[in-house]
């Protein structure tokens, strides 16, 4: 009940909200207050997820096969709810600074619509349709602000993707032409006894379709240039937000979907997760402008996703689905807070940075600690080495980044921005901070999350 | 191309548009009527409707496309009363307590015709999803036509 009407509000109110003038103070609070309640509405659904193991719902009442699933398990309602809060403090920052665009709200709202949906479903083929929802509202989306270089970021964002989601659509037709089924859990076992060539083709497939949406490295190209060229609260809605959809459709599809061609090719993940983190992070620090630095250092930290993927097993995949979550909320952080001036700004944008650098009081410790683990477990010399090469270059760009925004002559940074916008970036901020310093919630939900997705996991 | 006007299309295509429109639009409502047993549905039916528009269009051009159907302004209040129909025909069942796109008549049950078409909520969902897809592709061919410049004169 509680899922349907979680899915229901945001679509319903999003395509009510297009129609009216965003730009109008109330239409704004409107989408904000639409939001929090899609929040609440998931917070009670993680409740009751984490105490009596997850929902289902079959549409129509038709006997599973024919009806198609609306499935919560605790991987699905944690990238919602992460995703949803993200949505929500951008909007909220949207509305402080004063929407240009009078569809921005409504869009929002759909996309948040769009990203419940397919985290919240158990079909290949539904998780489609809600991808498509979430990919056309952020195409537009992308263009806010109207720009030359919001419409040259919206041109490539929309192309790439657009290619990453056929990709998507062929691995679909696929998995039905060899399964015959689009249900995922009678996917993950009917895949076990098809061709095996066949099953790599379409988990690449996948892969590629999943790793377009992340900016993993060889499919990045697209990625600086968008983060770049959005203005701040929609580059923090698609690192944070748009993004989560990779990593979550690569914890959901590879264990439960593809688990043989996982440990086929888990090396080869470790390695291009390997890549994209030293190439993100030496780029970063070589790049002399704040979003770019952002760009390229959000296409390092995904590689520690993926790096944990390959690593497999409980720890490995917990440590994804922590690394995941604490990724989107420092980037959401950081780019929010770079957007902006003034007291309270700068000591934001240092938890944002002390928590992709992962030091202690911030929740990127909990992150970094959880993926040496996964390395210790391994009991993999060059894995840790790794992860501790790319913590330090991250000290080095972050503070590099730091110190051109913050400490670097105040005079062309014009007037500090409103109380209000620098009292919400504060407020991520201690949220990354609380993170840390209270983890156990987190680690609890990933550690339920990456249990479900084992195989011979109950649902 | 006729050579005295070249910036219109021919006449030809000016008539066709217009005796083209009414006839697709009988089409659609077969492409709907039959959608429940035979292949067709609201997606179809808006799709035919918004080549003939599209055809309107181009033949017309924007302003005087617009002038003769003046339906055609209203293409995002048809998308969004479209989406919002056909979403509440998905989710009228969760007041009811059962899961999303039931529908009523239920499965088995009585279902009230004239003569092929079938009277139960899932027409209501098409003719929410054509109105859906008349109206985004109105409201496209609009700002498409409306960057030709020349339309109106």
């Amino acid at each position: 009940m509680i899922l349907s009407v979680a899915l229901l509000v945001p679509w319903a109110t999003g395509a009510v909200l297009v129609a009216l003038d965003g730009r109008r103070r109330a239409v704004g609070w409107l989408a904000v207050a639409v939001l929090a309640a899609t929040f609440a509405l998931l917070a009670v659904l993680t409740a009751q997820v984490l105490a009596g193991g997850s929902q289902e719902v079959v549409t129509g009442g038709w006997p599973p096969g024919v009806g198609i699933v609306l499935h919560a398990d605790m991987l699905g309602v944690v990238f919602a709810l992460l995703s949803v809060l993200v949505l929500l403090a951008a909007t909220t920052h949207e509305v402080l600074a004063g929407i240009e665009e009078r569809v921005f709200p409504g869009l929002v709202l759909l996309l948040a619509g769009g990203l419940t949906g397919l985290f919240l479903t158990g079909d290949v083929f539904n998780f489609y349709v809600f991808f498509e929802l979430a990919m056309t509202a952020s195409y537009v989306l992308t263009a806010y602000g109207g720009g030359r270089r919001q419409l040259r970021a919206a041109m490539v964002f929309t192309a790439v993707n657009l290619l990453g989601s056929f990709i998507f659509l062929l691995s679909v037709a696929g998995t039905y032409r060899v399964t015959g089924t689009l249900a995922m859990l009678d996917v993950g076992e009917r895949m076990a006894v098809v061709d095996p060539n066949a099953a790599l083709l379409i988990a690449t497939g996948f892969f590629i379709a999943f790793s377009v949406k992340l900016g993993l490295f060889p499919f990045h190209f697209w990625l600086p240039t968008v983060y770049a060229g959005s203005s701040p609260a929609v580059a923090a809605i698609l690192s944070g937000a748009v993004a989560n959809i990779g990593a979550y459709g690569l914890l959901r599809f590879g264990p439960t979907m593809f688990p043989a061609q996982l440990r086929l090719v888990g090396a080869a993940i470790v390695v291009l997760g390997a890549v994209s983190l030293i190439y993100g992070a030496v780029l970063a620090v070589a790049r002399g402008d704040v979003a770019e630095s952002l760009a390229y250092s959000a296409i390092g930290q995904v590689g520690y996703v993926l790096v944990a993927l390959g690593v497999g097993g409980p720890v490995g995949l917990t440590a994804a689905v922590v690394y995941s979550v604490v990724n989107a909320l420092n980037k959401t952080l950081l780019f929010l807070a770079a957007g902006i001036r003034g007291p309270l700004v700068a000591g934001a944008f240092a938890v944002g940075a002390l928590s992709v650098a992962g030091v202690p009081p911030a929740a990127g410790f909990v992150g970094k600690l959880e993926m040496f683990r996964a390395g210790i477990v391994v009991g993999s010399v060059p894995l840790i080495v790794l992860l501790t090469l790319g913590s330090g270059l991250s000290l080095v760009y972050m503070f590099q980044m730091y110190q051109r925004a913050f400490w670097r002559a105040p005079a062309p940074a014009g007037p500090a921005s409103p109380l209000p916008l620098r009292l919400l970036t504060t407020a991520v901020a201690l949220l990354v901070l609380a993170a840390g310093v209270w983890p156990e919630p987190l680690l609890a939900a990933s550690g339920r999350a990456a249990e479900g997705l084992l195989p011979g996991a109950a649902g | 191309m006729s050579s005295g006007e070249p910036d219109r299309p021919d006449v030809i295509i000016r008539v066709i548009a217009r005796m083209l429109l009414g006839p697709t639009l009988m089409v659609a409502a077969a492409l709907v009527a039959k959608g429940y047993a035979e292949v067709g549905d609201g997606f179809g039916a808006g799709v035919a409707v918004a080549l003939a528009i599209a055809l309107t269009y181009v033949a017309l051009g924007g302003a005087r496309a617009e002038a003769a159907l003046p339906v055609l302004r209203h293409g995002p209040k048809l998308a969004v009363g479209g989406l919002l129909l056909a979403l509440a025909t998905g989710f009228f069942p969760l007041l009811l307590g059962e899961p999303p796109v039931s529908h009523r008549p239920a499965p088995g049950e009585h279902v009230v015709k004239v003569g092929t078409l079938e009277l139960f909520t899932p027409l209501v969902f098409d003719i929410g999803v054509f109105l859906l897809v008349v109206g985004v592709l109105i409201v496209l061919l609009h700002h498409l036509a409306g960057r030709d410049g020349r339309d109106g004169s």
